[in-house]
């Protein structure tokens, strides 16, 4: 029972088995059961519980508003949320009205065999069930039973200043150990209205549902990923036309298959500059992985949404069209391989003015890289290849404190020095950094076989404080 | 300069799109042949380059540095399979939106660089494969081995580096006989050309028994 000790519970049955409650993990389950709950209608949102401050895990709100004739009526579409869910072995309480709080307080307290109430007929359905169908917590419906007000119908014919007045403040007794706070007249009379239909409550849901978005039903659920694949080829002409109506492209997509076994299994892919080509999101599609899109056992609805669009109009050549074509080429490269390989495999330079080596070579994703790099030279001699992290040079002869290395081994192998130039002495950029970092001397240093190296020295042999480490060397990059 | 006074002349920039292999005479010459592969690339094509990079190239060479480099313009795609690598490769070849793709690929079989050469000349792209060996079967249309060499002497101090300096050894092309060079890099444009038409830098011979010594 709700709200119940455990201590209370193991008094009445001893042999009760007792389990921590993971919320992260029912939260998950939940959400992952909205997403599935999408088939039936785009706006699905997390119930935030009975006064409005639970953390979601109360139940799910669909919005069912102009989709019930897609199922062939309310009844049809009860019916068959309750048999997909039956399928999955989802227990569950389903209840549809013309509000978000009368169908809460139906699916709760009301009777099985009238789960479903016509439009406008919620305030007879209401009117036999308790006042904690309502929403409102514990220390309201306490009150409100000492007044006398056991149902709904009670509520709702009695003037509503005087309601919200006579429980304001007055639950501080009455509140008992769990309910949590006082009785609220002001909630239960907001409560009431919103489950009359009186007073407006939308919902918010989960993610806001894509403005653009195509489906598919199939009777006979989808067993392999060539169906899918030959659905999505009948989809994405579909999608295309809305975009073109809209004067969009899409620049990011998402294949969702819903599967009988109450599971959604999705692919997206990202597009660098806006498209409505069926025929490239196909190739993305096919690169992303459809071939290996999991059909458990069987897809028995499929959605195509365009997640992101960005204007997109007749296309037009620019002057420089030779430009243009190579920009578009690179673009449709870049979505390819990333499509492919993942976001974060494609990298394009985007150098930071920066002193400071490792700051200054920046790779960012190439899809979100800015189309014009900016410059940063820094007038100096850098290496061709950074080494990430730099790695320990050992066995470092030198012959002044401060002057080059002579002799130094890298990698196992011994390097004697034949010249060198530098310093470059690089100082820590402070206001970035998040502690003391030692000052770097760069050495550029070329071995006896020609091999050119960037090594620097960490620290000032002779100016560290006693508690700090010793100046060390290490190598940074090599030249060609 | 005369096309007939060095034949290296006439395969200096790439002069068309192939396949073509740049591998380090050890593992201390992978840098001179990274520079190397770069200065094969066309000059003056304003489409970016693309480097493959797989993650042991990344683990042990690091990534080119954007400072380092002269082309004004690049990517690094960094696969985490070998056959992702020879994918995004050919597929960058064949899009024709890359000036060169230089790719750090070590198992590639004689179909696979067949394939890549095929997709060099339908996008009209450079391609070099940088490896640690080449004596394995390859549809490159030209194998090079480069070391690195020790650089021209400083004009003004003998303790500075001067002008960086590699030894090229043409092993095997289709076209042509093979043949080996001491180039040197031009500190302008970055280019290298054959050192030893260079004033004032001596014969390459003296190097080129230096570097055989070394090697032997």
């Amino acid at each position: 029972m709700r709200g119940q000790s455990h201590a209370d519970a193991r008094a009445m049955l001893p042999s009760l088995a007792g389990v921590p409650a993971d919320r992260a993990e029912e939260r998950a389950a939940l959400v992952a059961l909205a997403d599935w709950c999408r088939r039936w209608s785009p706006q699905v949102a997390l119930d935030a519980g009975a006064d409005g401050t639970g953390d979601g895990l109360e139940g799910l709100l669909i919005d069912v508003t102009g989709v019930a004739h897609l199922f062939g009526g309310e009844e049809k579409l009860v019916a068959d949320i309750y048999r997909r869910l039956g399928k999955a072995e989802i227990p569950a309480r389903i209840a549809l009205a013309d509000t978000a709080g009368a169908a809460w307080a139906i699916a709760r307290y009301g009777r099985d065999e009238a789960r479903v109430i016509a439009p406008g007929g919620q305030r007879a359905a209401l009117a036999a069930l308790p006042v904690a169908a309502l929403r409102v917590n514990a220390a309201t419906v306490a009150m409100a039973r000492r007044l006398g007000l056991v149902r709904i119908g009670n509520l709702v014919a009695m003037p509503r200043a005087g309601l919200a007045r006579r429980f304001r403040g007055g639950g501080s007794k009455g509140g008992g150990s769990k309910g949590g706070g006082q009785g609220d007249g002001i909630a239960l009379v907001r409560r009431l209205d919103q489950a009359l239909g009186i007073e407006p409550e939308p919902l918010v849901p989960l993610d806001p549902p894509p403005r653009h978005i195509v489906r598919a039903v199939f009777a006979e659920p989808l067993l392999n990923a060539d169906q899918v694949a030959n659905s999505l080829n009948h989809l994405s002409p579909l999608l295309a036309r809305q975009l073109e109506e809209a004067e969009q492209g899409a620049r990011a997509l998402t294949l969702a298959a819903y599967r009988t076994d109450g599971r959604v299994v999705g692919l997206d892919v990202r597009l660098g500059r806006p498209q409505r080509t069926p025929g490239v999101w196909r190739r993305l599609f096919a690169e992303a992985g459809l071939g290996r899109i999991d059909p458990g056992f069987g897809i028995d609805a499929l959605t195509l949404a365009a997640g992101i669009v960005e204007p997109l109009s007749a296309i037009q050549a620019a002057l420089d069209g030779e430009a243009e074509a190579g920009a578009e080429r690179l673009s449709a490269l870049i979505d390819r391989l990333v499509a492919r390989l993942g976001t974060r495999a494609i990298r394009a330079a985007r150098p930071r003015a920066s002193w400071w080596p490792e700051r200054a070579a920046r790779f960012v994703p190439a899809q979100d890289a800015p189309a014009i790099a900016a410059d940063a030279d820094p007038g100096r001699a850098r290496p061709l290849l950074l080494l990430d992290p730099p790695e320990p040079v050992e066995a470092v002869v030198y012959g002044l404190p401060e002057g080059p290395p002579q002799r130094f081994t890298w990698r196992r192998v011994a390097r004697r020095v034949a010249r060198a130039e530098g310093p470059e002495r690089i100082e820590p950029e402070w206001w970035r950094e998040k502690r003391g970092r030692a000052l770097r001397d760069y050495w550029r240093v070329e071995d006896e076989e020609g091999v050119r190296y960037w090594l620097y020295r960490e620290g000032l042999y002779g100016r560290a404080a006693p508690d700090e480490a010793a100046p060390s060397w290490w190598m940074h990059g090599l030249f060609g | 300069m005369d096309a007939a006074e060095s034949p290296v002349d006439a395969l200096w920039p790439c002069p068309e799109p192939l396949l073509e292999e740049v591998a380090a005479a050890g593992p201390r010459d992978r840098a001179a042949g990274l520079a190397f592969a770069l200065a094969r690339v066309p000059e003056g094509d304003t489409r970016p380059l693309l480097f493959v990079l797989p993650g042991d190239w990344r683990r042990d060479w690091g990534l080119p540095c954007p400072h380092g480099i002269a082309a004004p313009e690049f990517l690094i795609v960094l696969p985490r399979r070998a056959e992702d690598a020879l994918w995004a490769m050919e597929q960058a070849l064949r899009s024709g939106a890359c000036a060169a793709v230089i790719g750090a690929i070590e198992q590639a079989t004689l179909t696979q660089t067949r394939r890549l050469d095929f997709a060099a000349r339908e996008g009209g792209a450079g391609a070099i494969l940088l490896r640690r060996h080449n004596d394995g079967l390859s549809a490159a249309r030209r194998r090079w081995r480069i070391a690195a060499a020790p650089s021209t002497p400083h004009p003004l101090t003998e303790e500075a580096l001067g002008a960086p300096r590699l030894r090229a050894d043409l092993i095997r092309r289709r076209d042509g006989a093979p043949g080996s060079w001491l180039m040197e890099q031009e500190y302008a444009s970055g280019r290298f050309a054959v050192a030893d038409r260079l004033a004032d830098h001596g014969p390459p011979s003296a190097a080129a028994s230096e570097r055989a010594g070394r090697a032997a």
